[in-house]
């Protein structure tokens, strides 16, 4: 079900979770069109080089698989503000899950806050963050 | 020179002051293919076709600044670390038009915790259009973590 108005958001309700794409043609067709394209992003050994576990994700990206859920859950949201803290790497070709949950809403002025997460198959929370977006009353 | 006191006094030397300024243009096909890549679905950020197409609300953070901090700006002690980006947008990025960004740092503060002392320093880069319409904001926050003492 997706969100039209802000009357169908309810407070603690949780956004339906997806599990982005963190392959590595798909980041490497991100970083890209993002202009970040380096081997710390595209190439496992490269980045096993540089000291790190293997190929990152960018955290840009990150930011990007938790605005797409928000649109995802309510697709003509406008997005004021997602403010995001990297906690520690994201893989490329492992798996993760973007998670939300309404912490706050405005109905007077459309706004909700939005708790935000990407956490690995351990359950660690690898980014999290906070977003404000507004809805039509 | 006292830490607080030395804080303050950068500060005052370089906070809101614009250190950068540079020229981005995107195309529609890397809007489309930073939105698909995100797993985004709405055809505003997806089909170059749609009235209302834009570059999603995350892509101001993938701009880079010509340079990260002020000319002059001392290198602090420590271990630096990218430790998040935030943006705010304001109005629709389009494809194909001229922006412009401009960056200055926000904010510079530290923080004492169990791990040692924290520097943070927040840039921000304000995007406008050709008609000076400030389209989004981008902040990127840079901790400096001191090294521990031997």
């Amino acid at each position: 079900m997706t969100i039209q108005h802000v009357s169908e958001v309810e407070f603690g309700v949780e956004l339906p979770v997806f599990e982005p794409d963190t392959s590595l043609e798909n980041v490497r067709r991100f970083v890209v069109a993002a202009r970040w394209d380096g081997p710390r992003f595209t190439d496992h050994e490269a980045a096993r080089k540089e000291g790190l576990p293997g190929a990152l994700v960018p955290g840009i990206m990150s930011q990007g698989f938790l605005s797409a859920m928000i649109h995802r859950w309510a697709p003509e949201a406008f997005i004021e503000n997602v403010d995001t803290v990297f906690r520690a790497p994201v893989l490329v070709d492992e798996p993760y899950r973007i998670a939300g949950v309404v912490t706050d809403i405005d109905e007077l002025s459309g706004r909700v806050e939005i708790d935000l997460t990407v956490t690995n198959e351990k359950g660690e929370t690898r980014v999290f963050g906070t977003a404000t977006i507004r809805l039509p009353a | 020179m006292n830490e607080l006191f030395y804080i303050d006094a950068l500060r005052e030397r370089f906070l809101m002051k614009d250190f950068d300024e540079q020229v981005y243009e995107i195309t529609a096909q890397e809007i489309v293919d930073y939105a698909t890549a995100c797993g985004e679905m709405a055809p505003r950020y997806t089909d170059p076709g749609h009235p209302e197409f834009q570059a999603p609300p995350t892509f101001p953070t993938s701009f880079h600044p010509g340079r990260r901090l002020p000319e002059g700006f001392p290198n602090l002690p420590g271990l630096g670390m990218d430790a998040g980006k935030a943006v705010a947008p304001k109005a629709p990025i389009r494809p194909g038009v001229k922006l412009t960004g401009r960056t200055h740092l926000h904010d510079l503060y530290v923080k004492t915790g169990r791990s040692g002392r924290m520097t943070f320093m927040v840039t921000r880069m304000e995007i406008y259009d050709p008609a000076g319409t400030q389209l989004a904001t981008a902040d990127t926050r840079i901790v400096i973590r001191e090294k521990p003492e031997a």
